[in-house]
C-alpha cells in the first residue's frame, strides 16, 4: 500500500506538484491525465524518489507503512523494483543499445534477489512469456535494435516486472507506439495488475487508453489534482470546468459533422501559465470559464471529487 | 560497404607493419640479438647484413626489430596501466560526481602541468634512470589524460534514458558505471588510447635517447640515435634508419586513432 499526503514537488518558487493526496491499494488501476507539464510525470518520479536533484519534495510517502520523508538513495534504491517499478514512455531509449535485453533484464534480479546469472537467465525467459514476447528463447540474446517498438515496450514491462513490484508505474507506456500495438500493451498492462494483484499507475494524456486501463483517474492541471473519482464517472459526469473543456476538446467522428455544417473543435482558451506564474489559489483561474472572483486567491476544497470553488458552492 | 577513410588505411598498415616485426622478434631475428662483430663495424648493407652493421658490428634490422619490441612493449604496458588508471578514476568521478568529481579532475589539471620529460627526469633522479620508470612516468601522464576523456563521455551517458530505467531498477552508481556506463564509453577510450600509443613511443624515444629509458645492451631506437649522434657523418645510415622507424610508428599509430575517431564519431566526421 502506498499513501501520500499533501505531496508536492518544487523547483524553486515553481511548483510541479502541489499538494497531493493519493491512496493506492493492491491492484488499483489508476489513471493520471493531463497536459504536458501538469506535473503527472513528476508525481510518478517523486514515488519512486526519483525526482530530479534541483527538486525539493515536501509532504508524506508512506510505502507499506513507512514515511519515505527522510529516505536517502539507497533507501528507495532498495525500494525500486521491488516495491514501485517504472516503464517509459520511449521504449528504444529506455533500453542500452550495447546489451543483449536478456542481461538487462537478468540485471535487477542479480542485484535485489541475489541470483545466479544463470538463475536470473531463466527468470528472464518466464518474464518474457508473461509479457507475451514471440520467441522468448532468441530474444535474451537480442539487442534492442534486433526487435520492433512493441517488443521493446515488452521487454520493459518484464525488467519492471522482474522483482514483483507492488506498484507499476507507466509513465506514457503507448505514446510511441502505434494505435494497434499501443492496444495491445495496454491490454497486456491490465492482464498483468490482474493476474499479479499489481497496482498500476497508469500516466497518459491518452484519454482512450486511460479509459480502457483504469478504474480511478486523477485529472492533473498545474500541478494539482483538479477532479479524481472513478474513470467512468469523471469521463461521462466530469464536474471540474477543466475536465469538461479536456472533454469537449476531444476530436469525435460525430462532432465534426452536424447537419452537413462542419463544426469547429472547441478548445479551452488560453494557455497554462509557466509553472512559477500560476495563480496561488485554484490553478485554473484565468482561463476558467465559470470563474468566481476570489478563485484566483484561495486553494478550493475537493469537494465530490472535483477541486472547485463553485462546485463547493462557495460563492462567498 | 563504406569505403574506410584513409588515414585509417595507411595507418593500419604502418602499425601492422611495426607490431609484425616486433612480434617477429620474439621468434626470430637476422641475428642473434646484441652479437657483436668488431670486425665487421660499419659493414655496408649486404645479403648478410641487410642494411649494415652498426659501431659495434651489430646488425642494424636485428636491433631496429629489438627496438620495435621495446617501443611496443614501454607503450602497451604505459597506455594500458595509465589508461586502465586514467579510465577508471573518470567513471569514478561521473558516478559520484561532486567534489569527488572536482578533486579528481583539479588533480588531472595539476598533473597536466608537468611535462613528461620533466616528470621522467624526477623519477630517474629520485630512483634512478631504467626503462621501468620511463614507463612508469609515461603511465602516470596518461592518467589524468584518460581521466578526462571518460568522465567527459561518462557524463554524457549519464543522461541517457537507459541509465534513468537502471536507476529505477534499483540498479546503483557502481553497478550502472560497469554495465552500462563503460562499454558505452568503449569507443572513444579506445581512439584516445591509439593515438596516446603514438605519444608514448615517441615519449620512449626521447628518454631513451636522454639516457633515462632502456639501459645498454636493450636495444631502443631512442638509444641508437643517441649513439648514432657522434658518428653522424660517419655512418648516417646509423641514425637514419631508427628515426625512420619512430616516425613510422608514430604516424601509424596517430593515423590509425584518428581514423578510428572519424567512424566512430558521426558527428566529426560530417563536418569534414
Amino acid at each position: 500500500m502506498i499513501e501520500t499526503r499533501d505531496l508536492s514537488v518544487n523547483f524553486g518558487p515553481a511548483q510541479a506538484v502541489r499538494g497531493v493526496d493519493l491512496t493506492i491499494t493492491p491492484g488499483a488501476r489508476i489513471g493520471i491525465v493531463g497536459e504536458s507539464g501538469s506535473g503527472k510525470s513528476m508525481m510518478g518520479l517523486a514515488l519512486m524518489g526519483m525526482t530530479p536533484d534541483a527538486a525539493t519534495v515536501t509532504g508524506s510517502i508512506r510505502i507499506d507503512g513507512r514515511d519515505m520523508a527522510d529516505a536517502g538513495e539507497s533507501d528507495w534504491r532498495a525500494l525500486r523494483a521491488r516495491r514501485v517499478a517504472m516503464i517509459f514512455q520511449e521504449p528504444m531509449a529506455a533500453l542500452n543499445p550495447l546489451r543483449r535485453i536478456g542481461d538487462t533484464v537478468a540485471e535487477p534480479l542479480i542485484i535485489h534477489e541475489n541470483l545466479s546469472r544463470d538463475a536470473a537467465r531463466a527468470r528472464a525467459l518466464d518474464l518474457f512469456q508473461e509479457v507475451g514476447l514471440p520467441d522468448p528463447e532468441a530474444r535474451l540474446r537480442q539487442f534492442p535494435h534486433e526487435i520492433s517498438g512493441g517488443q521493446r515496450q515488452r521487454v520493459l514491462i518484464a525488467l519492471a516486472l522482474a522483482c514483483s513490484p507492488d506498484l507499476l508505474i507507466a509513465d506514457e507506456p503507448t505514446t510511441a507506439l502505434d494505435a494497434n500495438v499501443a492496444q495491445r500493451v495496454t491490454e497486456l498492462l491490465i492482464e498483468l495488475s490482474g493476474q499479479r494483484n499489481m497496482a498500476l499507475m497508469f500516466i497518459s494524456h491518452d484519454l482512450t487508453a486511460v479509459a480502457r486501463a483504469t478504474t480511478e483517474l486523477m485529472v492533473f492541471y498545474g500541478g494539482t489534482v483538479v477532479e479524481q473519482g472513478p474513470t467512468e464517472r469523471v469521463l461521462h459526469a466530469p464536474r471540474h470546468p477543466y475536465t469538461k473543456g479536456l472533454l469537449a476538446a476531444r476530436p469525435r467522428p460525430e462532432g465534426l459533422r452536424q447537419g452537413g455544417v462542419r463544426k469547429r473543435l472547441p478548445t479551452i482558451p488560453g494557455t497554462v501559465p509557466p509553472l512559477d506564474r500560476l495563480p496561488p489559489g485554484c490553478r485554473f483561474a484565468g482561463r476558467c470559464p465559470v470563474e468566481l472572483p476570489h478563485c484566483a486567491a484561495t486553494r478550493p476544497p475537493m469537494v465530490d471529487g472535483a477541486a472547485c470553488h463553485l462546485l463547493a458552492g462557495d460563492r462567498a | 560497404m563504406r569505403r574506410l577513410p584513409a588515414n585509417l588505411l595507411i595507418g593500419g598498415v604502418l602499425v601492422a607493419l611495426v607490431v609484425g616485426f616486433a612480434a617477429l622478434s620474439l621468434v626470430w631475428t637476422p641475428h642473434p640479438e646484441g652479437l657483436l662483430n668488431i670486425r665487421g663495424k660499419f659493414a655496408p648493407p649486404s645479403a648478410t647484413y641487410w642494411l649494415g652493421t652498426d659501431q659495434l658490428g651489430r646488425d642494424l634490422v636485428t636491433q631496429l626489430m629489438a627496438g620495435a619490441r621495446n617501443s611496443m612493449t614501454v607503450a602497451l604496458v604505459a597506455v594500458l596501466l595509465g589508461g586502465s588508471i586514467g579510465t577508471l578514476l573518470g567513471l569514478l568521478a561521473s558516478a559520484i560526481g561532486g567534489w569527488v568529481e572536482d578533486l579528481v579532475m583539479r588533480f588531472a589539471d595539476i598533473s597536466f602541468a608537468f611535462p613528461t620529460l620533466l616528470f621522467a627526469i624526477m623519477l630517474a633522479a629520485v630512483f634512478g634512470p631504467s626503462l621501468q620508470n620511463a614507463v612508469l612516468a609515461i603511465a602516470f601522464i596518461n592518467i589524468p589524460v584518460f581521466a578526462r576523456v571518460s568522465r567527459a563521455a561518462a557524463n554524457q551517458i549519464w543522461t541517457r534514458e537507459y541509465v534513468f530505467a537502471a536507476r529505477a531498477a534499483g540498479m546503483g552508481r557502481f553497478a550502472i558505471s560497469r554495465d552500462h556506463i563503460l562499454p558505452n564509453i568503449a569507443a572513444p577510450v579506445i581512439v584516445q588510447a591509439t593515438i596516446e600509443f603514438a605519444v608514448a613511443i615517441l615519449a620512449e624515444a626521447a628518454l631513451s635517447y636522454l639516457g633515462l629509458g632502456a639501459q645498454p645492451p636493450a636495444s631502443s631506437w631512442g638509444r641508437m640515435l643517441s649513439e648514432a649522434q657522434t658518428l653522424l657523418y660517419l655512418a648516417p645510415q646509423l641514425a637514419i634508419w631508427p628515426g625512420l622507424c619512430i616516425v613510422a610508428a608514430v604516424l601509424g599509430f596517430g593515423l590509425l586513432g584518428d581514423g578510428l575517431r572519424d567512424i566512430t564519431d558521426p558527428r566529426l566526421a560530417r563536418e569534414r
